[in-house]
This record gives C-alpha cells, sequence and structure tokens, in this order.
C-alpha cells in the first residue's frame, strides 16, 4: 500500500502555503488638516510560521528558548517528496525515507 | 431503484469492516490545528505621531501555538504554570502522524515497530520484519 501525501485543498492548504511564505504588511497614514501635517501612523507588521521565522532571522518574544531540539529539526530535517513526513535531510538522501520506502536513487539499494 | 439499495448495501459492507481512515479536516478545524501546530510569529512596529512628533510607539513580538508547539520551541509560559507536570512531560516526546489513522503517535514506535492504533507499519519496519523472515527460513 502506496501512502500518498494528503492531497490538501481550500483554507488548509492556502493558510499553509501563506504562513509559509511570509507576509509583510507595510503602511503608512498620514493624515492633513488644513494643510498641516496633522497626524501619521506607520505599521510594520510580519506574519509567519514558525519555520519561515526562524529561517528569515525574526525577533522571538523574550524569554524563548532557542536551543531546544526542535529548532534544530527545523534546519535538518526536509519533507519526503512523496509521504511528505519530515527526516534529517542526510538520511533521507542516503537512505531514503524510512516512513514509505521512497528513495531517489533505487537502484543502489 | 434497484441501484440505490445496492449502493446502501455496499456502504453498509463497508462500514462493517472497520478501516481506520484519516478524517480529512479540510476545513476551519484542520487549518486552525495545523496553524497551531506549526506556530505563529506576529511582529510588528507601529508608531503614531502627531504634527512631527513621535507621540507612541507599539512593538509586538507575538507567537502563537499550541501547548505542545510552544513547549517544544521553549516558549515562555506565564509565571505561575507548573512544568513539571505529566502532560509536559507528554509534550515533549517526539510525534508523528499516522499516514493511515492521523492519530499522533510516539515517532520512535511509529517508525520502528508499527501504529499502535491501526497496525500501519513503516517502510523501516516492514524491511526489518522481512530480515527477521528471512533469518528463520534459513534456520530451517
Amino acid at each position: 500500500m502506496v501512502i500518498l501525501r494528503p492531497e490538501e485543498t481550500g483554507l488548509k492548504q492556502l493558510l499553509d502555503r501563506i504562513l509559509d511564505k511570509g507576509v509583510v504588511v507595510d503602511t503608512s497614514v498620514r493624515i492633513d488638516l488644513g494643510s498641516v501635517d496633522f497626524l501619521g501612523a506607520k505599521a510594520r507588521i510580519i506574519l509567519a510560521s514558525f519555520k519561515t521565522a526562524e529561517k528569515t532571522g525574526l525577533d522571538f518574544p523574550e524569554g524563548t528558548n532557542l536551543n531546544t531540539s526542535a529548532w534544530q529539526d527545523l534546519k535538518t530535517k526536509q519533507p519526503c517528496p512523496v509521504c511528505g513526513i519530515e527526516s534529517k535531510r542526510e538520511e533521507l538522501k542516503k537512505e531514503g525515507c524510512l516512513w514509505c520506502g521512497w528513495n531517489y536513487r533505487p537502484d543502489e539499494s | 431503484m434497484g441501484g440505490t439499495t445496492d449502493q446502501m448495501r455496499v456502504k453498509t459492507m463497508e462500514r462493517t469492516t472497520l478501516t481506520p481512515e484519516k478524517d480529512d479536516s479540510s476545513g476551519l478545524a484542520g487549518a486552525i490545528d495545523r496553524i497551531l501546530d506549526k506556530g505563529l510569529v506576529i511582529n510588528a512596529d507601529i508608531t503614531i505621531d502627531v504634527s512631527g512628533v513621535e507621540l507612541l510607539g507599539i512593538k509586538i513580538r507575538a507567537a502563537l501555538a499550541s501547548f505542545e508547539t510552544a513547549a517544544k520551541y521553549g516558549l515562555e509560559f506565564p509565571s505561575g504554570t507548573n512544568l513539571e507536570t505529566a502532560a509536559w512531560k507528554e509534550a515533549l516526546i517526539e510525534k508523528e502522524e499516522c499516514p493511515q489513522c492521523g492519530k499522533r503517535v510516539d515517532r520512535e514506535e511509529l517508525l520502528n515497530i508499527a501504529c499502535p492504533w491501526c497496525g500501519w507499519e513503516s517502510a523501516k519496519a516492514k524491511k526489518r520484519k522481512e530480515m527477521k523472515v528471512g533469518a528463520k527460513v534459513e534456520v530451517q
């Protein structure tokens, strides 16, 4: 039985895509009153998944422990192209996917 | 009419053979699940000035995640949270979603043995099993 990465459609995939890419909202608003500069507002907002935030070096809230193994996993793991389960990149290259059996050089195993 | 009863019969037959399946929650619940599981960072710098004089500055560094994800990534919890309970230790065990039934299971167990819920076996577990069978045949 071949287990394929679940075909995801709709909202879930959309959000996934958005958060993996990251969203930047950069706005500035200026209100003049009788040709005099009156009120101004500037907002820079970033929205991203943890993985994207880590990759692009975004700030995390104070007190976050950035040395846990989960952070390491973000850097070293890669999803299998067939089943989508994440494994270490080196392992995936060398031995193929231990979960679904995918191997990118099937002749050598 | 005959067709529909046949279809119904097939459906009931399908229901009686219990095959665990992942319920495809691709709606809002699935989306929220995914966001909380992956974690979301919201950073914002907002300034407001009145006639050229900076009046107010807001700096937001927010991380949104499920308890499990927050524990794994070492986010700080509000003071007074008891992090020594069994549930926290459970949250730190690496888990993976079973590809067949969708239950979250201990990653090592799922990879090396099988899914304790539906019996799904990974390629690694299958290979190991085959090798064992081969060895037994040789002994005989």
